[in-house]
This record gives structure tokens, sequence and C-alpha cells, in this order.
């Protein structure tokens, strides 16, 4: 018994001592772009890579802002593109000038929000009627789902690309927000938690004379509340990385979102480490304190989804 | 669930379940179904014909051509390889990894608990193009990171080409795909191994079962549930690695997937003839390797 | 007017996405291979013959009488009303050079070197550096005009046939030129560089000299606005021609000029084709050409002389002495997107141990296939 318990002690440290340098060397990615964003040209072109920038400077990102500029926003009235005669939509507001990143950035922050409030709403909804109503058609539409949600987006690109530029959406953030929401995943995380709702608060509220949707705002939604903040988070996270989609649908400039100015920035012709580093840094510092922020509601979130599942 | 008393359920109940079932499906289903279903069948219609960028016409129909094409595009059929062996190597490893995370963590106080399930999710929050860019520079064969640090360790001699050497780039993708994979099981772990029933671990250890014994005979069978959810889901992650092919290696030094081939055949290769057709088939092809693999995952966890 | 720039690597899958939408730009600054060969002849481009009389065409051909004929199909239409043009070069890390003892292999004043004194270069380097000094980068498309021409005037094998109908990578003298570079130390073909790593990592100071270059980047190498003619390190860079047998290359020219979309309005054709009057042939020729920072395609543009707007440029007036080595234009044969992935995917495979001449026999093949 003993030398068992010296051996689980061994065990223990070692496994600590391993999991510590896996940690370390799992957050060094982010380190390099922070340092990297603060360093001067010539840690950046060293033959022999500088650890610690030898001066912090905030040129990169100079660099990044001064490159190219845009409207910080520019709202678009809906489906106006379909009424206008030269196909270009009506704009009801249009902000000031400003470096492109910081473009990209609201519109990055714009396309995310949008998604996940949308993708909350209708999921709430649906995945509370695939598992509390006895609809004709569930099991086939609940199917449905489960296969499409290993489908990857890269086979249905040009269909969709095609769908896009008939509803007069293409280059235009909707475009990346639609799909985003129709992803299914969201319905089948909200069904699992809905599962949990017992009958019987529902039959007691049916007998009390609460509408439908009543019921579902004032008995369903707090209850599935946790898969509702896991989700939020959930899409809003995936959203903000979906770099295919973005990619396919949005062209102009004023339109990118960060990742898309990022990869766009590494594809031209010659290549700066440092303002790409710049670049990653204002992509990921939002979202990562966004998460960190949040990152308790998020771990609970998604295993009380799996653990139903 | 379905096998409710349902004969008890009155006609008219019938029906006002279906209206409301239907209504609060209704705004889920318009963008399910506009821009998921529509596309999925577009896709499996332009996979028969010849469609491509050129001819706003309707395309023809020339049945199974793409697909007997594909078949001997050595291209396509390599890239199909490449596929599985992010799949096939990425599924188990990040599954096991994250197993031993969890079990090496769970029992750790709550604050150091959650700074390394914080660490370890990172990856998936810092977003694909901003890893992809660093990594890209750490795996430099000039002056990245990487290599330096293999040299000082005395690990290597000389720089390794990491990014432009067949063989060795698709298992530099594999790593980060990696790093960015293993985040969210570990959070799952984490949770199911807290929630393994401590009683019979109790019993167990009693009877004199060993670490092992306690682990395969009590708490892996209780965790199975969230092993399948787990392997579902970084099966569908490992087919969705785009980013990274496109931002590293174009494809080439043998890391081409089916998921970049798609876009290029459509997007850079518009010169083929039919050439969205053929990408289109290329998406059908996958679509169907992508249900049976599933398929083949879920019965294998239902025997178990 | 809105403006949208785009990356040359990923600027035609932008713009396919784009017309796949039908949401195709009104007008487009590009060069021939992608305006003429590819989207003029799939029928998305104005005809823009009716824009060039005599007058024009003889201020452009007493520049260059490759401009016109690249901005030409066969049968006449014109799908690119030319701006400015370049010659693609290569580059040297002079100071390196020296320190090597390679500079002696240089013909400084007339910027060109032959292939045996390129060798010679390259072995004094090696021997010096003991490191890749020169890489044939082949990541991907992007910059790959260098590692044609170094291919071809190696020992003066040619890309097309002479009508540009064909692809003739497997010319003998290719093949000798290929054969001689995987044999040299101190030369690597790169998959994981694509033209603009290279020039990062030259710009760097990793690699002595750049296959991908040309007179922007001599002037801001890098775009990196430390100083013309410079490495981050100081260094000075000389741009040379690519060593040929005789010293007298066929360079690889870089022609620049705007496309209109034909999407049915007639009116917006009209506008675009007045603003590329006035942005190719009118007194502000000039400012449009100096801001492109390369060469104006014609002599005179209405009655203002163009061909000493560079005089006051010490660097500009130097890098004319490249301008007569501009070679064949082959960049209109047919199926020139796809033969770009071809050969990039052929330099790697050649880079990798494959055999070269069945390699290339591959890869040309599937490059004639989409030249159909």
């Amino acid at each position: 018994m003993k030398i068992n318990s010296g051996r689980t002690k061994a065990y223990k440290v070692i496994s600590i001592v391993i999991l510590v340098i896996l940690a370390l060397l799992f957050l060094f990615p982010l380190y390099w772009i922070v340092t990297g964003a603060f360093k001067p040209a010539q840690d950046i072109y060293a033959q022999e890579p500088v650890w610690w920038p030898t001066e912090w400077v905030t040129k990169n990102f100079d660099a990044l802002f001064k490159k190219r500029t845009a409207p910080l926003w520019e709202l678009a009235v809906p489906f106006s593109s379909y009424f206008t005669a030269d196909n270009s939509p009506v704009f009801f507001s249009v902000g000031p000038t400003v470096p492109a990143a910081f473009r990209w950035l609201v519109n990055t922050v714009f396309m995310a929000v949008v998604a996940m409030i949308l993708t909350c709403i209708t999921a709430a909804m649906a995945g509370y009627a695939l598992a509390k109503k006895r609809f004709v058609g569930r099991t086939i539409i609940f199917s449905l789902i489960v296969c499409a949600m290993a489908l990857p987006k890269q086979v249905i690109l040009i269909p969709l690309l095609k769908e896009m530029a008939a509803l007069k959406l293409i280059n235009n953030i909707w475009s990346v927000i639609f799909p985003t929401v129709g992803w299914p995943f969201g319905v089948f995380l909200m069904k699992q938690f809905s599962e949990s709702i017992p009958g019987e608060i529902l039959e007691a509220a049916r007998v009390d004379g609460s509408s439908e949707l009543r019921t579902f705002t004032t008995i369903v939604v707090p209850i599935v509340k946790p898969g509702i903040g896991a989700l939020a988070i959930f899409t809003f996270i995936n959203s903000w990385n979906d770099y295919f989609m973005q990619l396919i649908m949005l062209s102009s400039n004023s339109n990118f979102t960060i990742a898309l100015g990022i990869a766009t920035l590494q594809a031209e012709t010659s290549i700066d480490m440092g303002l790409l580093m710049a670049g990653a840094a204002l992509a990921s510092i939002p979202i990562i304190v966004v998460f960190l922020v949040f990152q308790k509601y998020f771990t609970q979130g998604i295993t009380m989804g799996a653990v139903k599942g | 669930m379905a096998k409710q008393p349902k004969q008890s359920m009155s006609r008219a109940l019938q029906r006002r379940e279906n209206i409301n079932g239907y209504l609060f499906m209704l705004p889920s289903l318009i963008f399910f179904v506009g821009f998921v279903i529509i596309p999925m069948f577009m896709c499996i219609f332009m996979s028969l014909t010849d469609a491509n960028m050129r001819d706003q016409a309707l395309p023809h129909f020339i049945g199974i051509k793409n697909f007997v094409d594909l078949w001997k595009d050595e291209d396509f059929l390599g890239a199909l390889k490449n596929t599985f062996l992010i799949v096939v190597v990425s599924v188990p490893t990040v599954c096991a990894f994250s197993l031993w995370v969890a079990s090496a963590i769970y029992k750790l106080k709550s604050p150091v608990l959650s700074a390394f399930r914080c660490i370890f999710y990172l990856p998936v929050v810092t977003g694909s193009v901003a890893v992809t860019v660093v990594w890209k520079w750490m795996y430099d064969n000039y002056n990245g990171i990487l290599n330096t640090a293999l040299k000082g360790a005395g690990l290597i001699e000389k720089n390794i080409n990491f990014l432009g050497t067949p063989g060795i780039a698709i298992w530099c993708i594999i790593i980060i795909l990696f790093t960015t994979s293993v985040g969210q099981p570990i959070v799952l772990y984490v949770s199911a191994l807290g929630n393994v029933d401590q009683s019979l671990v109790e019993a167990a250890e009693v009877d004199g079962a060993n670490h092992m014994q306690v682990f395969w005979k009590i708490k892996w069978p209780q965790i199975m549930p969230t092993t399948l959810y787990i392997l579902v889901i970084t099966t569908i992650n490992s087919f969705q690695c785009f980013a990274l092919i496109q931002l590293l290696t174009s494809g080439g030094s043998d890391t081409d997937t089916v998921m970049f081939r798609i876009y290029w055949t459509a997007f850079k290769l518009t010169e083929q003839q039919g050439h969205f057709g053929y990408a289109n088939a290329m998406g059908v092809v996958l679509a169907i390797f992508i249900a049976i693999l599933s398929a083949v995952q879920f019965r294998l966890a239902r025997e178990k | 007017m809105k403006v949208e720039y785009l990356a040359y690597a990923d600027g035609d899958d932008k713009v396919n996405t784009a017309i796949t939408a039908g949401n195709q730009p009104d007008l487009i600054m590009e060069g021939p291979e992608r305006l003429v060969a590819n989207w003029g002849a799939a029928g998305y481009m104005v005809d823009l013959a009716d824009m060039l009389d005599d007058t024009d065409k003889k201020e452009i051909n007493d520049v260059s009488a490759g401009v016109l004929s690249a901005c030409t199909t066969a049968d006449g239409k014109v799908y690119e009303y030319p701006l400015v043009m370049t010659a693609h070069c290569m580059a040297i890390n002079l100071n390196a050079f020296k320190e090597a003892g390679a500079d002696q292999y240089l013909d400084l004043e007339n910027h060109t070197w032959t292939t045996e004194n390129f060798i010679k270069a390259v072995e004094a380097l090696y021997a010096k550096y003991g490191q890749t000094v020169g890489a044939v980068y082949c990541a991907g498309q992007g910059g790959d005009q260098g590692t044609r021409a170094l291919v071809n005037n190696l020992y003066g094998g040619t890309y097309t046939n002479a009508d540009h109908t064909a692809y003739t990578w497997d010319d003998a003298n290719n093949v000798k030129a290929l054969e001689t570079l995987l044999g040299m130390d101190g030369i690597d073909f790169d998959a994981s560089l694509a033209g603009g790593d290279e020039i990062a990592k030259f710009y760097q100071g990793a690699l002595k000299m750049a296959f991908c270059w040309n007179i922007a980047q001599q002037l801001d190498p890098n775009g990196a606005g430390t100083g013309a003619e410079k490495t981050v390190t100081g260094d000075d860079i000389v741009f040379m021609s690519f060593p040929s047998e005789t010293g007298a290359s066929q360079l690889q020219g870089g022609i620049w000029g705007f496309g209109i979309f034909d999407k049915g309005d007639a009116a917006k054709v009209e506008a675009a084709k007045k603003f590329i009057k006035y942005m190719c042939d009118s007194e502000h020729t000039v400012d449009a050409v100096k801001t492109a920072n390369y060469f104006a395609v014609r002599t005179t543009a209405e009655g203002t002389d163009l061909s000493g707007i560079w005089a006051d440029n010490a660097i500009m007036a130097e890098y004319t002495k490249l301008m007569p080595y501009l070679g064949d234009y082959y960049q209109v044969t047919k199926g020139w997107a796809a033969q770009r992935t071809e050969w990039w995917t052929m330099l790697q495979e050649i880079g990798q141990g494959a055999d070269i001449s069945s390699t290339i026999a591959t890869r040309m093949g599937n490059a004639n296939a989409a030249a159909k």
C-alpha cells in the first residue's frame, strides 16, 4: 500500500511538471504574437530570433493603421440594393473616416454580436419545440439537423455564393451572418437543454391559460438560460473566427472582418511580420478578453450541453 | 420518448402541437433551410452538371461524369488521402490527450484548474488566422523560433524546412490543428470525471482495485457519452480545417485537402471546363465520406 | 467611385467570386494575363479597340512593340488599355557579394551577368556563408515571374511557343537549367516561400539574392519604408538582370492597365472609358505613372512628353538600362491561371528529387490541356 501511494505521488508530481510545460507551449504562440507586435524591425528581421523585444515600439501598429482607411461604419438599409437603379445599397448613416483596421473590428463585432443574438433566439425556440412539442415531422427535422452538423461549409460554397448573389447580399456582412445563424449546432444544443424542462410545469402553465409565447418567455427561457449563455459565447467565438465564410462572401476593404484583413495583409507581395503580428494581436486580444470575462459561464455551458447529449 | 401515450392525444391537440411546434421552429427553419438545406441540394444537383463560372445559362446534365473523373484525378485522390490522414490522426490523439490532461487536473484546486482549462482553450479563442500567421513565423526555416530552439537543444544540426517538405508539412499542420482542438474536450472531460459516481470508485478501491482498474472498469464507462460527443465534434472540427492550408501552404508540399481543393477548383482553376460542377462533385464525395464516418463512430460507440 | 485594393496572390480569387456573384467591379487595373487571357477570353470584358487611334498606337509602339500585342487578343480585341510597365528583374546584396569576393562576377555598369559568372558567384557565396544564398521559391504562385525568368534565361529556354498556344517547359535548355540549379550548393528549391516571403528573407539579409524584384522594390524594399536600395541592416541592394549565357537576357515584362467589365450598362462603360482616357492619355498621365512608380508605356500623352519624367530620379533613370531587355510577353497564353499552379507544383516536386523529365512532362501536359 505504501509503495503504491509513493508511486502515485511521484506520478502526480511528474504529471504536473509535464502539464506546466505543455501549458507554456500552448501559451507560446500568444506570447509570440504580443511581443512580435511590439518588436522593432531589427528584432523582427534578426537572423537569430529575439525572445524579448529589445525595445517596445508601436511602429507596427502605426503601420497597420496607416495602410488604408475606411468609414468607421456604414449602415445600409437592409435589402435596399433591390430597389436602387445601380444595385448599390442606400446608407442611412456613414461614420467618419478611420484606419481600416478599426472598421474591420467594428464589422467583426457587429457580425459576431448579431449572429449571436439571432442564433440564441432562433435556436432557443427551435430547441424547445423539438424537445417538448410532439409535432409531425419532428424526427425527420432533427435527423436532418444532426446530419447537417458535420457538413463542412466548403461543400456548399458555390451554391451559397450564388444564392447570396441572387439575394443581393454578396459583399455584405449579412451574407456571413445568415449562414452562421442557419448552422444547426445551436438548435441541437438547445434541444438537449430543453429536454430537462419538467413537463408538469408546462402543463400547469397551459392549464392556467398562459399563452404559448408567454410560457416560453417566462418558464422555458429561465430554465434553459445556462444553455443560452453557453450558446451565446460559442456562437460569438465561432462567428468571430469563421474565416472561410468571410473569405468567400466579403470582397471590399471596408466590409472586411479583422481575420480577413490580416489574411489579406499576409497575401500581399511583401511580408512584414511585425505588421502581421500587430494585426493578429488586434484580432485576438479583444476576443480573448471576452472569453476570460465570461469563461465561467462558458465552461458550465458546454459541459451541460454535452452531458445531456 | 416518441413512444408516449399517443393514442390519448386527441386530433385537436395534435393539430395544436403541430401549429405551435412549427411556429416555434419557423425562425430557425428559415435560416436552416435557406442557407444550409437548399445549398446542399443545389450542390448535389450541380455536381451532376458541367456548371462553370462562365456560363450564366443552365448547365448541361452530364450524369456521374464528374465523379468518374474525380476517381482518376490523382491530385484529388492525394487531397482525399491527406484529409483522412488529418482526421484519423487528430481525432484519437485529441481524445487521448484531453482525457489525460483532464484526469491530471480535475482534482486540482479550483483556481489552478480553471487556469489550466483557460490556457488549453486559448488557441481556440485566438482565432484560426491569428494562430496560423504566428505559427507560420515560428515554423520559418531561416529564422523561425522552432528551428532555433531545436538547434539550441542540440536536437537538429541544420534548419528544417517545416512547411516546405512533403511528409513534414502535413504534420506541422496537424500539430496546429491539435492545439486548436483540445480546448473543448478538456473542459468536457474535466466535468465528466468530476461527475463520476464516487461511491462506486470507493467501493472498487476497498475491493483492492488499482488505479488503472478503477479507471477502465468504473470511470471509463461513465464518461462514455462524453467521449462519443468529443469524437463527433473533433471529427467535425478536423474536417473544417481550411485556413491552415490556405494560409500556410496553398495545398503545396503534399498538404492539399479536399476542403481546400474545392475552393481552389472553384475560384483559381476557372479555365477548366465545368469547374463548378467538378468542385461540387468533390463536395458531395466529401459529404458522403463524412456521413459514413459519423455512422461508424455512432455504431462503435453504441456497441461499447 | 470606390477603389478597392486586391493582393496579387489572391486578387483573382476575389474577382472570380465577385464574377460568380455578378458583383464584379466596373473598372479594374491589372495585367494582360488576367484582363486579356483570362477574363477577356471568357467574354467578361469590354473591347477597348475604339479608344486607340493610330497616334496612340504609334506613341505606345515607340516605347515597346510588345505592349499593344499583349493587350490585344488574336482576333484584334483590346481588353486592356495600358498605363505603366516595368521589367521584372532580380537583386543582389552587394555587401555580401563583396565580403564573399563575388562582386567580381557582376557587371555593375550594365546590371548584367552571365550564367557562368552566376554559378561562380553562388559558389563563392556558399563558400563564405555555408547556407542557402538564393531560393527557388515555390510555395505558391506569388512572384512566379522570377522563377520563370531564372529557369528560362540560364540556358536560353522558352516558356511558351512563339505564337503563344502551348507551353514548352520540356525544352532541353530548361531541363539543363533546372538540373544546374538543383546541383548548386547555395541554391535551394524552397517550398515554404512564395515571392513575397523571398523578398522578406532577402531584405532581412538571410538570402543574398532575390529573384522576385522590380523597380518598386528597389525604391522601397519590402514596402518597409526604411530607405531605397537598402536592406534592413543597411546593406546595399543592386538590381540585376537575370543571368544568361551571353548576359543579354529576356526579361519578363509587367504591364498594368485598365479593363472594363461588361455589365451591360452603356453609360457606365462610357464613364469608365472617360476615366481611362484621363488616367492613361492626358496631361494627368504623368502623375498617374509617377504614383505607380513604374514606367510609362507611351512616349507622349496628348502632347505631354512622358519620356523624361524620371530624369530627376537617379534610381529610376538607372533602371531604364534594363528596359531594352524586355522579352516576349507570353503571359497571354491560354490556360494561364491553371498553368501557374502546375509550374510551382512542378518546382516543388523537382526540388524534392522527383524525376525531372517525367515531372515536367506531367505538369506541362496538364498546363497544355488547360491551354486548349
